[in-house]
């Protein structure tokens, strides 16, 4: 397997006033196409802002992070949207679905930024949500579903333009443990079909689900790659 | 990659129903800014036509106007009338006069049998009708003939018809002016023109109906008893060439009269001119009033745009991570502040067109409106949209997506 990740003594700092507040402090990580990982630490550790850089959301202070063998610092800010756009696929603790959209809009919105004319946005989205279970329900708005169906739209939302990469953050933080094991289910089942699979949690039960544990704890790897 | 201004417009559309409220209460300003400047360009144009139309109506932009100034104190008594050598002289000084047509007026008792009519009569000469482009609807005007022979004749307005002769015909009765007897060979055309804001008489040329004329000479020789004449009209041979016949006359005049301004030349050029300058005055500050009330409204949308943002910080940060791009943030923005103000710009020019007949009604002037200023109307809420929306757009398209998704 090809690695796709390639994270080396990565540091991160916010400058809150004047004081400098440290998030990673020098972090080495690599994963390989088609792994399901997941990156365990209590709150405060790092791993959330872990998570955006690697999602390019967000920018390191120091070290390098290659995504595909490129380097992501001297990409320019469209090149960072496109690959939000079609190699990774975001799933949150609180869905971050639009709430004035129907769930069929909020699945068609990375077609739409990838330029889909509105006949094959559409006929994506819908076979994406019948996929999750949720084809009878497009018209519905995130306000009228349950958390595991609002969980399963993110889901799908993330997966509609068929990213190589899945990063969720805390993706069943919000939701009872059957819809949670659902939610679970799903990353399993998309980690089978090939997608590489990064779960930020600090639920152990969650992370025994990945084939690899990261440990996070004060910005730092624990155990390095043990699986 | 791009997201097409379609597409823009799309979900500028559905964002602006999903906020149906405080979308529409976001344009009520520009509804009515762009209300005001349909009306005021309607009414703008409504007057500009009046005064054209009144123009024309009283002989056209190439007539010429002599009269005495009555500004003119004529401390030195100079002569305020011309004698009918000054004329023939006049005449032939200004060759190039299409029409020429001195007057002479008086206040009689028209009868014919037991009915009396109290109105002015006019001697003139046939050139009047030409100059003032008003003929007879029955019967003729006078001829060079009646002037040559001084004949007792004369020709009545409509009203002064109905007066004394009801629905009985006029044409080729006598009537008695001052114990002269007048045979009717005429009677001009009915003259009519909306009056504004009047109430009772809507005819502002209701005096042109009560007028009565008779040959120049006839009331020179048989009437009058003398040939001093205050008053004439004359006809350039176009509009273009009348400030310069005025000029030339006016000359001729002031030499004829060492220099003071007894008299007056007015041409309908210049007066037409001079009118439309003093509208623009009127316009000009019509125009301010609703460019001040559209930067109004173009500062409320500003300021609703910005709260608007604030509150769907969230929804940008998610946008960014599913792969838009900054451009695609400040173009959402700025599209939908256009399509706001724009879709309130339409409701404003439909309000305006719809209130037009009221204000003419109220102000009792006519309003033209026309696709010309439909579209500036169109244009200047878009203007205004794009104003109001450009800040805002860019304030949306910087912000970090980090932390536009951890945005409570």
């Amino acid at each position: 397997m090809s690695n796709i990740i390639n994270i080396e003594s990565m540091k991160k700092e916010y400058k809150m006033g004047k004081i400098t507040v440290p998030a990673l402090n020098g972090v080495d990580i690599s994963i390989n196409e088609g792994e399901f990982v997941a990156i365990i630490g209590p709150s405060g550790s790092g791993k959330s802002t872990l998570m955006h850089i690697i999602g390019c959301l967000d920018s390191p202070t120091d070290g390098q992070y290659s995504l595909n063998a490129e380097l992501v610092s001297e990409m320019k800010k469209g090149k960072l949207a496109q690959i939000r756009n079609k190699q990774i696929g975001f799933v949150f603790q609180t869905f971050n679905l639009l709430p004035h959209l129907n769930i069929l809009k909020n699945v068609e919105l990375p077609l739409m930024y990838a330029g889909f004319s509105k006949r094959n946005r559409t006929r994506t989205a819908k076979k994406v949500l019948e996929e999750v279970g949720l084809g009878d329900r497009l018209k519905h708005k995130p306000s009228e579903l349950s958390g595991g169906q609002r969980q399963r739209v993110a889901i799908a939302r993330a997966i509609v333009n068929n990213p190589t990469i899945i990063l969720a953050d805390e993706p069943t933080g919000n939701l009872d443990t059957a819809s949670g094991g659902d939610i679970l289910s799903i990353f399993s089942d998309l980690n089978d079909k090939g997608h590489t699979i990064i779960i930020v949690t600090h639920d152990p039960a969650v992370a025994k689900r990945a084939n690899r544990v990261i440990n996070i704890v004060d910005g730092l790897i624990q155990d390095g790659n043990i699986s | 990659m791009a997201i097409s201004l379609k597409e823009n417009i799309t979900v500028g559309f559905s964002d602006f129903w999903s906020r149906k409220v405080r979308s529409i209460i976001t344009v009520m300003g520009i509804v009515l800014g762009t209300m005001s400047i349909i009306v005021v360009l309607a009414l703008v144009k409504g007057i500009n036509n009046q005064t054209m139309k009144w123009m024309m109506e009283r002989g056209g932009l190439s007539k010429i106007t002599v009269k005495r100034n009555w500004e003119y104190k004529n401390p030195e008594h100079v002569r305020n009338y011309f004698t009918w050598k000054e004329l023939v002289l006049i005449r032939s000084l200004i060759p190039e006069a299409r029409y020429f047509n001195p007057q002479q007026r008086q206040w009689v008792r028209l009868s014919y049998k037991d009915k009396d009519y109290r109105t002015s009569v006019h001697g003139v000469l046939p050139d009047f009708s030409k100059i003032e482009e008003w003929d007879v609807q029955e019967g003729r005007f006078i001829s060079a003939f009646d002037i040559d022979q001084s004949n007792d004749v004369i020709i009545i307005g409509t009203k002064v018809k109905e007066e004394l002769f009801g629905n009985k015909k006029a044409v080729g009765e006598v009537i008695t002016v001052k114990e002269r007897r007048l045979k009717v060979i005429g009677i001009m055309a009915f003259r009519y023109m909306k009056n504004s804001g009047a109430i009772g008489n809507d005819n502002s040329f209701s005096y042109l109906n009560r007028r009565t004329f008779v040959p120049l000479t006839t009331m020179i020789h048989k009437g009058s008893g003398s040939d001093n004449i205050s008053s004439f009209t004359l006809k350039a041979q176009n509009a273009e060439s009348a400030p310069a016949l005025r000029e030339k006359l006016n000359n001729i005049i002031l030499n004829l009269r060492r220099g003071l301004p007894v008299f007056e030349v007015e041409s309908a050029k210049e007066e037409a001119e001079e009118m439309a300058e003093n509208q623009k005055m009127f316009q000009t500050i019509f125009y301010i009033i609703s460019v001040i009330s559209l930067l109004v409204g173009a500062i409320v949308i500003a300021n609703i745009m910005l709260a608007t943002i604030q509150e769907r910080t969230r929804e940008i940060g998610i946008r960014l991570t599913v792969g838009a791009r900054r451009r695609d943030i400040f173009v959402q923005f700025l599209v939908q502040t256009i399509l706001v103000t724009t879709i309130g710009g339409i409701l404003g020019i439909v309000l305006g067109l719809s209130l037009l007949d009221l204000v003419s009604n109220f102000l009792g002037i006519e309003l033209i409106a026309g696709i010309a200023m439909i579209l500036v109307a169109l244009l200047v809420s878009a203007g205004v949209g794009f104003i109001s929306g450009i800040i805002p757009a860019i304030i949306a398209s910087k912000l970090d997506p980090v932390e536009a998704l951890r945005y409570e």
